[in-house]
């Protein structure tokens, strides 16, 4: 008997062993549809929770941390930090996913939870395809200082904020960025932002709700997206509370006609090819093959270079891409038989003279130029005379040096050449709109990367609405008005960076110096549109 | 492999119970009840995974169960020990920075498994069957299968969510040393202590976002109960 029972013991406990019991934790519900705007995973994912202070101690850690603290005020809240993904769509309306930052502030303050307001915020431009802006604890991504840049200005202040990561960065597989496309950006931001609305209401934070106010801002390439993003939004009758862009190249077509006359603007070479990638892949018409633009030395491939886990330093080390050099410094001619286009196109295919543009500009767009180069000169030259012959009149009014005013910032009426189309079209002149709620658009003057004629054009398109619904910041302007105390901060920051570095370093980064100038700047605003 | 592994050892138990009906002696069968004082010289891999700062590393903590076996005499000296605990709860602990963000991680308890760990092992008993006292050896297999993961309210809070944890089942050997003391014709105390390789890799799952570390659980095993024989 004792026997028996001795062999069935064993074979329980064998059975049981192998066939396991007992049940484990699940991880949350995956969405089982595609539709845009769906939230993937419910709950979200936390990837960091920093308290006040925490973030202080981690931004002071930070190079130029601390200036951002004393910039941003100290943390008013805690932020969590969430990862989403979501669906939304490429050009070609093929579903898509993406991911987004959601950043919610924590603390028992009424400004840190309760219903607050949402603010939207649009990336810059990266070459990095692994760039991630939730991924604000990690210093090696190379999204975490921007990320840092809006927990710090917005979220600790009791901003939720949204960030989506642009299709080709992150968990996004399709294989390039539709760079400076509006319409596609603007949907990329809509559907990030009812996702994040989703995922709100499963948050560790449940209790942190929007309260129905929408700022939206993004600097660089995510101005122009922030401004398409309210054009669109607008189209679609959605309120948009209030709207920052910052330092964007919103009059993409006038911007590029004075890249193509010679005024290279630092990154150019960079731009170039994201923006012909991303044209081609949405029109087909910017070429036949990548030789019709580019130069033999790096036609090949480039149309698959950027985004790229490989570092831009070594992209440029092994000959992928020169670094500033976009044209040939042995500068070509024009031969339309025109006399008229010729003579002009030939003074703007020239290199850049201190005579026209005083020394120190004259030797910044001087660094666009050189051998090998990337644009070839048969398209240079096709260019600037489509350029001539169908002008766009805000650079025209620009290059005679004339002010600008609404009613001579008109884009080209016929462009002939394909990516002068396409800059056409996605230029935010085009449309005839104008923001129906406060805009404030941030820049400086002497910004070498996206040059500020791009504010100035959309103030001159808007000048109806200038002072009220349409404000402009030149953080380079003479201190005045409520940004007074911002403008001489910056001014004292890159006057800082030019006595440590010397002008032509500190040139390099005015650009990206501007950023949290600009973001604060963009929160001081929202703060007066409730 | 695994399963050849477990095949290998059904058989064994198979095979030394149809040995065991040759087997000599008035008390060949043997079951024993005590308890199981289990610690784990764990050594695991840092976490790795998106969104994971590095340094982030595991424990497990102690734990004391409920220790059954059968034993089975197959000749004079030689003795197989089926051994098995009462399913314990461990608990899976932070071990590395103090604080992830604001939230504590050093020591907090992240995750609970329970495990079914039995071990066959084929033991060496010294001096005679009669003897009062009767140290032995042994040496065997171990088979681990974690079940009921869960992830506690802390370890949820670290991960980021909602979290499943995935820790595949482990085979590897186990050894013995311990010592009987018969007390009367039937009952005895025996004392143990015994190690296992038992290894898995721990994988979380939240939101879609897989972490996961090497785990080398070291389980130490001492070892006392009462046993009667029949």
């Amino acid at each position: 008997m004792m026997k028996k029972i001795g062999t069935l013991l064993c074979a329980m406990v064998l059975v049981g062993g192998i066939a396991g019991c007992g049940h484990n934790s699940q991880s949350g519900t995956v969405a089982s549809t595609d539709r845009r705007g769906t939230l993937v995973n419910d709950p979200p994912l936390r990837v960091a929770s920093l308290s006040a202070s925490g973030l202080a101690a981690q931004l002071t850690a930070m190079p130029s941390g601390a200036a951002l603290l004393q910039l941003a005020g100290a943390p008013v809240c805690g932020v969590d930090v969430y990862y989403l993904k979501y669906w939304t769509v490429a050009p070609d309306d093929s579903p898509q996913l993406a991911s987004a930052a959601l950043m919610v502030p924590t603390g028992s303050s009424s400004t840190c939870s309760g219903p607050r307001p949402i603010v939207e915020y649009a990336h810059g431009t990266a070459t990095a395809s692994t760039y991630d802006i939730a991924d604000v604890s990690n210093p090696s991504n190379p999204a975490s200082a921007e990320s840092a840049i809006i927990a710090a200005v917005f979220a600790a202040h009791g901003y939720i904020v949204v960030a989506p990561n642009y299709l080709g960065y992150d968990i996004s597989t399709l294989g390039y960025h539709p760079y400076v496309d509006g319409a596609e950006n603007a949907i990329v931001m809509m559907d990030a932002l009812t996702a994040a609305r989703k995922a709100l209401l499963s948050t560790f934070t449940p209790n942190t709700s929007d309260d129905g106010r929408l700022y939206i801002t993004g600097y660089s390439e995510g101005g122009y997206v922030a401004m398409a993003t309210v054009k669109a939004m607008q189209a679609a009758g959605e309120t948009v509370t209030a709207s920052a862009p910052s330092s964007g190249p919103y009059a993409l077509e006038a911007f590029a006609d004075a890249i193509f006359f010679g005024q290279v603007d630092i990154g150019a070479t960079v731009f170039a090819p994201l923006i012909t990638t991303s044209y081609q892949h949405a029109y087909g018409n910017v070429y036949s093959q990548t030789s019709d633009i580019y130069s033999p030395t790096y036609a090949t491939g480039i149309d698959t270079l950027l985004p790229s886990t490989t570092p831009l330093d070594t992209l440029f080390q092994d000959g992928k891409l020169p670094e500033s050099a976009l044209f040939d410094s042995t500068t070509p001619t024009s031969s339309t038989g025109i006399a008229a286009v010729d003579t002009t196109a030939d003074e703007l295919l020239a290199l850049p003279s201190s005579a026209q543009y005083g020394a120190s500009l004259a030797a910044l767009f001087d660094a666009g130029f050189g051998t090998p180069y990337l644009v070839n000169n048969s398209y240079r030259v096709a260019y600037v005379d489509d350029a001539i012959i169908h002008p766009d009149q805000a650079e025209m009014a620009i290059l005679n040096h004339q002010a600008l005013t609404s009613g001579d910032v008109a884009l080209a009426a016929s462009p002939s050449i394909g990516l002068r189309q396409d800059l056409n079209l996605n230029d935010m002149r085009n449309g005839g709109w104008a923001p129906e709620e406060p805009m404030l658009m941030c820049g400086g003057d002497e910004d070498p990367e996206v040059f500020f004629m791009n504010t100035q054009i959309m103030a001159a398109q808007w000048s109806a609405y200038l002072g009220t619904l349409v404000n402009v910041l030149d953080l380079n302007a003479t201190p005045s008005g409520s940004f007074a105390q911002l403008q001489s901060a910056f001014q004292a920051t890159y006057a800082g960076l030019v006595a440590s570095e010397g002008a032509s370093t500190a040139i390099q980064a005015y650009h990206t110096t501007e950023v949290p100038f600009c973001m604060v700047a963009a929160r001081d605003f929202f703060g007066q549109v409730q | 492999m695994q399963r050849k592994i477990i095949t290998v050892a059904l058989g064994v138990v198979l095979a030394l119970g149809a040995c065991a009906a040759y087997a000599g002696g008035s008390q060949p069968n043997d079951i024993r009840i005590g308890a199981y004082f289990v610690h784990y010289d764990s050594t695991a891999t840092d976490i790795t995974g998106p969104f994971t700062p590095p340094g982030l590393n595991t424990s497990i903590g102690s734990v004391t169960t409920l220790y059954l076996a059968y034993v089975r005499t197959l000749a004079t000296h030689w003795q197989v020990e089926f051994a098995f605990g009462y399913p314990p709860v461990t608990y899976a602990k932070g071990k590395g920075p103090a604080t992830v963000g604001s939230l504590p991680y050093n020591g907090k308890e992240i995750a609970s498994i329970r495990w079914v760990s039995p071990t066959l092992l084929l033991e060496y008993a010294f001096f005679s069957p009669r003897a009062k006292w009767r140290p032995f050896v042994g040496l065997g297999v171990n088979y681990t299968r974690f079940i009921d993961r869960q992830i506690t309210a802390a370890g949820a809070a670290i991960s980021g969510g909602p979290t499943s944890i995935s820790l595949p089942s482990s085979v590897g050997p186990a050894v013995t040393a311990g010592v009987t003391y018969r007390f009367s014709g039937r009952w005895h105390f025996t004392a143990s202590y015994s190690v296992a390789q038992v290894n898995s890799r721990l994988t979380t799952d939240t939101a879609g976002i897989l972490r996961s570390n090497k785990v080398h659980f070291w389980p130490n095993a001492a070892v006392v109960s009462v046993g009667y024989s029949f």
